[in-house]
């Protein structure tokens, strides 16, 4: 994560994130990085920080969006992590556990059901005749209910469950579930689901990058105005 | 050996702050406020080269922030310098860790500074002039022995004072990966040694994955041992004359029986033990997806199936669902299911668990077991 720090899936997250918005991605770069996080995944389905490791929404979400980046989603058994994600979300609370028997937290209504779209791409890229194109394959309207009726602080802000304080980590990662659960598709295909009024449908999120699709959209087009820099030492 | 932040937050008499009692430590928290910008600021400027430290102040105050607050990097970076320059033996910050863990238990900083600080004396260890310097002069594998016993038991420790510690847990990983590279026995003792630990936490998950975990590399030893004997004895086919080969195959044999793990045993064990909780704890997740993935293993585990030529590890390595409602035909198929006697037991006691029990949770999980049974073993 930083030098002489630790070593897990997140970097390789932050790694690919800034690697494929700047346009310096090249293959030297990521050279056994997807097989590296291919191995983080385990018996769980989920993908834990390093090989070995318990399956966590925070590590499964880093590792997929970078392999997502990367292109190699198929290196993942995406079948038992999509049994492992959905079974994340809480049938009382409607918000997602980070990992199996643990509490719900509304930051995980970005780490898990964000893997949502990322599975719902990878799934129709391989041509899943049983896709939904309306929905994502968790139930949104409740995690919307768990957002708006127990993650909101009076004073402003978003927390992780009642009784806790708020935070600005939380008041993002429930500001970008929200956002997921608000929106499916784009374009042609975009389906609204919006609970309560109008009012509360927030604008659409990058699934990958989780800022605006248009500031992706942006960034990429920018910096590839750029030449790829050498690694070479001069 | 322990600390602590005792609530009082005016200071009523004129004295110290600390309070030592029965080798534990506390500190009034009124203090704090004063105390630790002051050590901060300090380091600060050090750091800064606006105001030097000697050693023992840098030491000193390195501590105090860290007990204070072990999340703080540049502390911890501070004692990596003292530590590589010779000043600072690097027990004393094992042992500052630990005592930071009792309060702090999950604090990421302290964990990566514990394997970093492992990772130097292992250095050392490895250097045979170094072997005898310093702290034991014992026998460089006995060091690591007492050094992977202390971890486990500060990881157990501080998995105690925080439900599902996913960091302590890692560590403890980490620790049989690179320090007691995953021998047997270590993995045996370990699962010996954790089973009363899981039994008391049923719905800590963290502990379950951790005897996953053993069990995972327990059949992965199995099958490269397997292999090692399986290429000696090759080997030794092709060259029948050499005396000294057929010595080793001789010892090799020995040494894979009395290194081998009666898998199938072990397996069963933990089936039995999950099912002891089940029935004890009733609605608890952890247990059942426990119960799910050691099934799973007892029947496409190589070690129990004949088709010990497939050693099939990559395909033990693939996750498998944990439920089984996949098809994955592939490794049903390479697995005979050997003993009929597994699968109807757990129907029995599925049947059983959802004749008697009251917990809605309890029920749901063993009826969706049930599901994956039938599924998964096809019967």
């Amino acid at each position: 994560m930083h030098v002489g720090g630790e070593v897990d899936v997140r970097s390789a997250y932050c790694a690919a994130s800034v690697a494929s918005l700047t346009n310096i991605l090249t293959p030297a770069l990521f050279a056994g990085t997807a097989e590296w996080i291919a191995r983080c995944q385990n018996w769980e389905g989920g993908i834990g920080g390093v090989p070995g490791m318990e399956a966590h929404g925070g590590y499964t979400f880093c590792g997929v969006a970078a392999l997502v980046i990367l292109k190699q989603e198929h290196l993942l058994n995406l079948r038992s992590l999509l049994h492992w994600v959905t079974g994340r979300q809480m049938r009382f609370e409607g918000g997602f556990q980070g990992r199996c028997n643990k509490l719900v937290d509304g930051c995980y209504s970005f780490w898990q059901a964000g893997l949502l779209p990322l599975l719902h791409r990878a799934l129709h890229a391989r041509g899943d005749p049983a896709l939904s194109m309306a929905h994502w394959m968790f139930d949104q309207l409740a995690l919307q209910e768990y957002i708006l009726l127990c993650c909101q602080c009076p004073a402003g802000g978003l927390l992780d469950k009642p009784g806790k304080s708020r935070d600005f980590y939380h008041t993002c990662y429930c500001l970008s579930g929200l956002a997921i659960a608000q929106h499916f598709g784009s374009g042609d295909l975009h389906n609204e689901v919006v609970l309560g009024i109008p009012e509360n449908c927030l604008q659409a999120t990058h699934p990958v990058y989780n800022i605006a699709p248009e500031k992706v959209a942006r960034a990429v087009m920018h910096f590839l105005q750029y030449p790829v820099p050498s690694l070479d030492l001069a | 050996d322990e600390i602590g932040l005792i609530p009082c937050p005016e200071a009523r008499y004129n004295r110290s702050p600390i309070v030592l009692v029965e080798n534990k430590l506390g500190v009034e928290s009124w203090c704090v406020k004063f105390l630790l910008p002051y050590v901060h600021n300090k380091l600060l400027l050090y750091r800064q080269r606006k105001q030097w430290l000697n050693k023992d102040e840098l030491i000193d105050i390195t501590c105090t922030l860290l007990l204070l607050n072990p999340d703080f990097t540049t502390a911890w970076n501070v004692r990596k310098e003292l530590i590589l320059s010779g000043t600072l033996n690097p027990l004393k910050d094992l042992h500052l860790g630990k005592l930071a863990l009792t309060k702090f238990p999950k604090s990421p900083e302290t964990w990566i500074h514990r394997r970093w600080v492992l990772k130097q004396l292992i250095q050392e260890n490895s250097l045979p002039s170094l072997a005898t310097k310093g702290n034991l002069g014992a026998a460089p594998v006995e060091r690591i022995h007492r050094l992977v016993q202390e971890e486990m038991n500060v990881c157990s420790e501080a998995a105690g004072r925080y439900p599902s510690n996913y960091n302590a847990w890692s560590h403890r990983i980490w620790v049989l990966q690179h320090l007691a590279k995953l021998t047997v026995k270590v993995l045996l003792d370990e699962l010996l040694s954790t089973k009363y630990w899981v039994s008391m936490h049923v719905s800590d998950h963290s502990g379950f994955h951790y005897r996953q975990f053993l069990l995972n590399a327990l059949i992965h030893r199995t099958v490269t041992d397997d292999n090692i004997l399986v290429q000696n004895q090759m080997v030794n086919e092709q060259n029948p004359s050499l005396q000294k080969g057929e010595e080793s195959a001789g010892t090799e044999a020995a040494f894979a029986e009395e290194q081998s793990v009666d898998l199938p045993r072990r397996l069963d064990e933990e089936m039995e033990l999950c099912t002891e909780l089940i029935d004890n704890y009733p609605g608890h997740e952890t247990l059942w997806c426990h119960s799910d993935e050691t099934l799973n293993n007892s029947h496409h585990s190589p070690a129990t199936s004949h088709m010990a030529q497939a050693m099939d590890v990559d395909g033990l390595n693939e996750s498998s669902s944990k439920q089984g409602y996949t098809q994955e035909t592939k490794r049903l198929k390479r697995a005979p299911v050997q003993d009929s006697l597994g699968p109807e037991m757990e129907y029995r006691f599925v049947d059983k668990v959802l004749s008697t029990c009251r917990d809605v949770d309890q029920a749901r999980f063993a009826t969706a077991y049930r599901k994956w049974l039938v599924t998964f073993l096809g019967q």
